[in-house]
């Protein structure tokens, strides 16, 4: 994969491009295209629906009261079926495309939001709400804004098409349908209420109960340590019982939707039966149900339920709204987070010092004191005064970043020290790995071939840093280690501090210390110990 | 309690298959009746006989039909739901108690203390939970509904069969094929998420070196794709089931078109179609409820795929249940002459070494991070390997350990639930769990928390509050051995060196083992200094 690295003038990470990011709005924008292409297919499978309907209630009805039936009715009729098929199939496909091409295209955009967002807004982030957001709610808000809103404009399409069918066969019964449409809009919305109300009870009741048996998974190993497994499984029990029994109350309420659905197109059909049955027997005389051939109440009998239809499509999809609107506001809570601002450090505004063009420099001080954000304005990350390395500023393929949280792929350790490094022969990368310990742990068996896990998940803090350094010593490049013989035993962090001195021959090596034998080295060493002087000794 | 579980399950799937076949049977007879008493009343209302037809037993059962699809669809959605959710509780319960029997948890690292393995791992008890309701019910239903038309079809149009057994294997072909295919994609969707997922965790943990060497881009970005490609298969699986779909749609409208057709074709005329019209509109029905059943076999193969992954996670648990409890045993000494060290992956870590534990004077393991402290304390403690150490006269092996133990993690978490739940003390009175939220100097904080019957979950804590939390359950604790991992960890030097004091002091009859990264201050204590 090509992605453009960032340009080699130091970008400057304090101005975020674009002001603010909205995830819905910038879905509805991706979903246009697709949505209109998915409205028609949808439109023509239900006008190819309505159209079997009419030819098949001619058919059966000239069938039965014995009268021919053209041979191209029927022709007309399976081609119509299959057509309605087609067009039903090609409209479910292309939604689901539509769909995958927004919530690939609205992941795309998220990343890029994160490309901009500064080092420090990322940390702050909670990486596991990272992952999650952005594995699932691309996929919800795009079945929002494509699915949804397809369902929703349907609803109002779909049962005006089959008003108009019935119209050509009876206005009366056309009315008769719609007339019972605001009566189960009012139902709806009673409904719906009844749901809310009862749903914000459970909340404020039950809430603590939802998320139980998924705590107790997460928090097995601290149950197991103390000995509570069976009393956990037993308050686990009773708690899965009493939301269970919470939950069928609130289903009680939110099936009835479906329910008046139901109840609507059924109610539907057994009146316009009896209705017709009665204007056939000619026992009564209903205006528009008197009359009429027997094709003609077939299809009357036929399109009403799909004058009702469109209706149970949108009730379905009931929750993809509100996933979908929950994603879309969990997605903007993160990536449209205020910025995260550092602490003002004084002392590094007054810092003036040039750096030299190779050898080691230490900046040492207490903890807080403004180490590692020299060394990050240093490589360029946060915005600030900072001193000049010999004549022009760090570029991002300039440096080599040597920390404990240093990045590892996927793979051998022979690529982890290759990484981000191009090709390098294996004596030179066995030679690296010696000469910082890491052929001979007894933890990584199989030297360069040793397997690391995903992300380095079997790696400690000292064996990724040591990992970091070898790259580092291999690259050629300018090297900023934040911390690195802290944590370590003794003997690794000699190892580590030989190898430092060893590059700061020919390179410069910038390293942010409390390690006093590395700062010993130092050719310079900047304190920040006292705020409003800054010590630099040569 | 699990037996109360079974039978009210059993009496909710009954009574939920029930109304599912109610409701399918009333939405067959509802469409067929209806167009057949049309039909009648047609033929009928062309002679004299319009006066002596009988109206109004046919227009009952329309009526009662509507009636009865109505509540029946109700009552099936609510008795089913009510049914998995029944058989929701016993599962969970039941497949916590073999997690919690489960090797892995104890090895390092739990994996579902993620958030997002976590997500995955819900979804696929979901899908677990919910297979029978959405795939189990309908498809019972469905099939006997089948049967009966069939059946039907071939006694008044026997012609019609042809076509319809055509379509129907069709169906089954495409069904196979979607099933087949399905489950590749669904594993493939599966994997590239969890593989995105944790390249994603991997920058995430690493954003600040990546972003300053001008990776972070293309890492991210690549982490994102994966994701993205996961979509791509689930598309693949969908649009596969817009094929079965697709099938599933004709099938109802062209088995009525058959049968009408096979009808007329053997001569059947007027009233004598009126039967082979109840059948072909019931075909149509029972073609409504075949819409979507593709869904069906999406959760069919999600079940399998969860299974499977649940499986991985419970295997080889029924060794190691039990927790053994020595009676009252309380060791002095505890003993091992050469222990080989472990990592959790079971390798061999250096050559083995001596371990004398003593009651009455601590030992310290200090050796730098990644030097395999808390593999050690694991394998004291019993949780990883098999070890047996000797105790006076007596061996105490693993299992045994484990009983005695309290392991106190350094990355132990807090439970989603009361201040006192979270102490795990069982029926001590308040006035002990105070002393001991004291000694860990956690009072105030619970105090303003709202004191020890107050809900908590753990992002209302910080690092150091959760420890804390975590050295006061070790504080309760009566176990005769107590294991520390990095204790002061996130506490700030001072304050972990006064409540480590405090807890030495209280442990003073016990074995108590503290790792750390750095030597503490302690007087008159062992150390073992580990080597990586």
């Amino acid at each position: 994969m090509n992605i453009a690295a960032l340009p080699a003038s130091s970008p400057d990470p304090g101005a975020s491009a674009p002001a603010t990011f909205t995830a819905l709005s910038a879905a509805e924008r991706l979903a246009r295209p697709g949505l209109r292409s998915v409205l028609a297919l949808q439109v023509l499978r239900t006008v190819l629906r309505l159209g079997f309907a009419a030819t098949a209630a001619m058919a059966a009805g000239r069938l039965v009261m014995g009268e021919t039936v053209d041979p191209w009715l029927v022709a007309g009729m399976i081609a119509l079926l299959a057509a309605a098929c087609v067009a039903g199939f090609a409209a479910e496909r292309l939604q689901a495309s539509a769909e995958n091409a927004v919530s690939t295209r609205l992941r795309a955009l998220a990343g890029e939001r994160l490309g901009k967002m500064p080092a420090r807004q990322l940390q702050s982030l909670s990486t596991g709400a990272l992952i999650v957001s952005m594995q699932r709610h691309p996929e919800s808000i795009a079945a929002l804004v494509v699915g949804h809103r397809a369902a929703t404009t349907m609803m109002a399409v779909g049962p005006l098409l089959a008003a108009i069918a019935l119209c050509f066969v009876s206005w009366q019964a056309a009315l008769l349908v719609i007339c019972l449409t605001p009566v189960m809009i009012l139902f709806f919305a009673l409904v719906g209420n009844a749901i809310r109300r009862r749903a914000d009870a459970q909340e404020r009741a039950f809430g603590r109960l939802a998320g139980q048996f998924a705590d107790r998974v997460r928090t097995l190993p601290t149950i197991l340590a103390n000995h509570a497994t069976a009393s956990e499984e037993a308050k686990l029990g009773r708690r899965l019982e009493g939301y269970a029994g919470e939950t069928i109350g609130l289903l009680r309420i939110a099936f009835a939707n479906a329910g008046i659905i139901d109840f609507f197109a059924s109610l539907s059909i057994a009146i316009l039966a009896i209705f017709l049955g009665l204007g056939h027997l000619k026992l009564a005389t209903i205006p528009g149900f008197s009359n009429l051939e027997l094709w003609q109440s077939l299809f009357i009998l036929m399109i009403a339920p799909e004058y009702f239809a469109p209706f149970r499509g949108f009730s379905e999809q009931y929750h993809a709204k509100a996933e979908g609107l929950a994603a879309a506001a969990a997605l903007d809570l993160l990536l449209d987070a205020a910025p995260v601002t550092a602490g003002a450090l004084p002392v590094l505004d007054r810092l003036c010092l040039t750096l030299p063009a190779h050898g080691l420099v230490a900046i040492v001080g207490p903890s807080g004191s403004g180490k590692s954000t020299l060394l990050r304005r240093l490589a360029g990350l946060e915005p600030g005064a900072m001193p000049t390395p010999a004549t022009r500023p760090l570029a991002a393929e300039e440096i080599a970043w040597v920390s404990t949280d240093a990045y590892v792929p996927e793979g051998t350790l022979s690529e982890a020290i290759s990484w981000n490094g191009g090709a390098l022969d294996r004596s030179r990368l066995e030679n690296a790995a010696r000469a910082i310990g890491l052929l001979d742990d007894a933890l990584l068996p199989g030297g360069l071939d040793a397997r690391l896990d995903k992300g380095g998940a079997n790696l400690s803090g000292g064996q990724r840093l040591r990992i970091a350094i070898a790259r580092a010593q291999l690259s050629g490049r300018t090297v900023l280690a934040d911390e690195p013989t802290a944590k370590l035993d003794r003997a690794t962090a000699e190892a580590v501090r030989r190898m430092l001195i060893g590059i700061s021959g020919a390179r410069l090596v910038v390293v942010a210390t409390h390690d006093r034998d590395l700062a010993a080295a130092a050719d310079l060493v900047v304190d920040l110990t006292r705020d409003d002087a800054v010590e630099v000794a040569a | 309690m699990s037996t109360a579980y079974q039978s009210s399950s059993r009496k909710s799937w009954r009574l939920a298959t029930g109304f599912a076949f109610t409701a399918l049977a009333c939405a067959i007879l509802l469409g067929g009746v209806s167009a057949w008493l049309l039909g009648s009343v047609s033929i009928a209302g062309l002679s004299v006989a319009a006066f002596t037809f009988n109206f109004h037993i046919p227009a009952a059962f329309i009526r009662l039909f509507a009636v009865g699809r109505t509540v029946a669809r109700y009552g099936e959605r609510l008795t089913g739901h009510k049914a998995a959710l029944t058989d929701q509780i016993s599962r969970r319960v039941e497949l916590f108690a073999a997690m919690a029997a489960a090797p892995a948890v104890r090895r390092a690292g739990w994996q579902l203390g993620d958030d997002s393995r976590l997500a995955d791992y819900l979804d696929d008890v979901e899908d677990l939970d919910f297979a029978r309701l959405r795939a189990g019910l309908p498809a019972l239903t469905l099939a006997c509904g089948l049967a009966v038309l069939i059946a039907g079809s071939a006694v008044l149009a026997p012609l019609s069969l042809l076509p319809i057994t055509f379509l129907l294997l069709a169906i089954l072909f495409a069904g196979n094929r979607v099933a087949r295919a399905g489950a590749m994609a669904w594993d493939e969707t599966r994997s590239l998420r969890r593989g995105g997922a944790s390249r994603l965790g991997a920058a995430m943990a690493s954003a600040v070196p990546l972003k300053v060497e001008g990776a972070w881009n293309r890492e991210c970005a690549e982490a994102l794709a994966a994701l993205s490609r996961a979509d791509g298969a689930q598309l693949a699986l969908r649009r596969l089931q817009a094929t079965l779909d697709m099938i599933a749609a004709a099938f109802g409208p062209a088995a009525g078109v058959s049968v009408m057709a096979a009808a007329w074709y053997a001569g059947g005329q007027g009233s004598e179609l009126l039967a082979p019209m109840l059948l072909a509109f019931s075909w149509l029905a029972l073609g409504e409820a075949i819409n979507g059943g593709s869904r069906m076999l999406v959760a069919v193969l999600r079940r399998n795929a969860a299974r499977a992954e649940i499986g991985q996670w419970t295997r080889g648990t029924a060794s190691d249940r039990r927790e053994f409890a020595p009676d009252n045993i309380k060791p002095g000494l505890l003993r091992h002459g050469a222990l080989q060290r472990r990592a959790p992956d079971g390798r061999a870590i250096g050559m083995p070494i001596s371990v004398l534990l003593a009651r009455g004077q601590p030992t310290v393991l200090v050796g730098a991070s990644g030097s395999g402290k808390t593999s050690l304390l694991k394998q004291i403690a019993g949780w990883i390997g098999d070890d047996a150490f000797a105790a006076g006269d007596r061996i105490l092996p693993a299992g045994e350990r484990r009983a005695l133990v309290s392991l106190v993690l350094h990355d132990a978490v807090v439970l989603e639930d009361t201040v006192r739940a979270n102490l795990f003390a069982g029926d001590v009175p308040d006035a002990t769990l105070w002393r001991a939220l004291e000694a860990v100097e956690m009072d105030g904080r619970i105090r303003e928390a709202g004191g020890l019957d107050s809900w908590v979950r753990q992002d209302r804590f910080s690092l150091g509050e959760a420890q804390r939390i975590n050295l006061a359950r070790a504080w309760l604790s009566s176990r005769p051995l107590v294991l520390l991992d990095e204790p002061t960890e996130h506490l700030d030097e001072v304050q972990g060196e006064r409540i480590l004091e405090r807890l030495l002091a209280r442990f003073s009859d016990r074995i108590v083992v503290v790792s750390t990264h750095r030597a503490p201050p302690l007087r008159d204590v062992r150390t073992i200094e580990l080597q990586p």
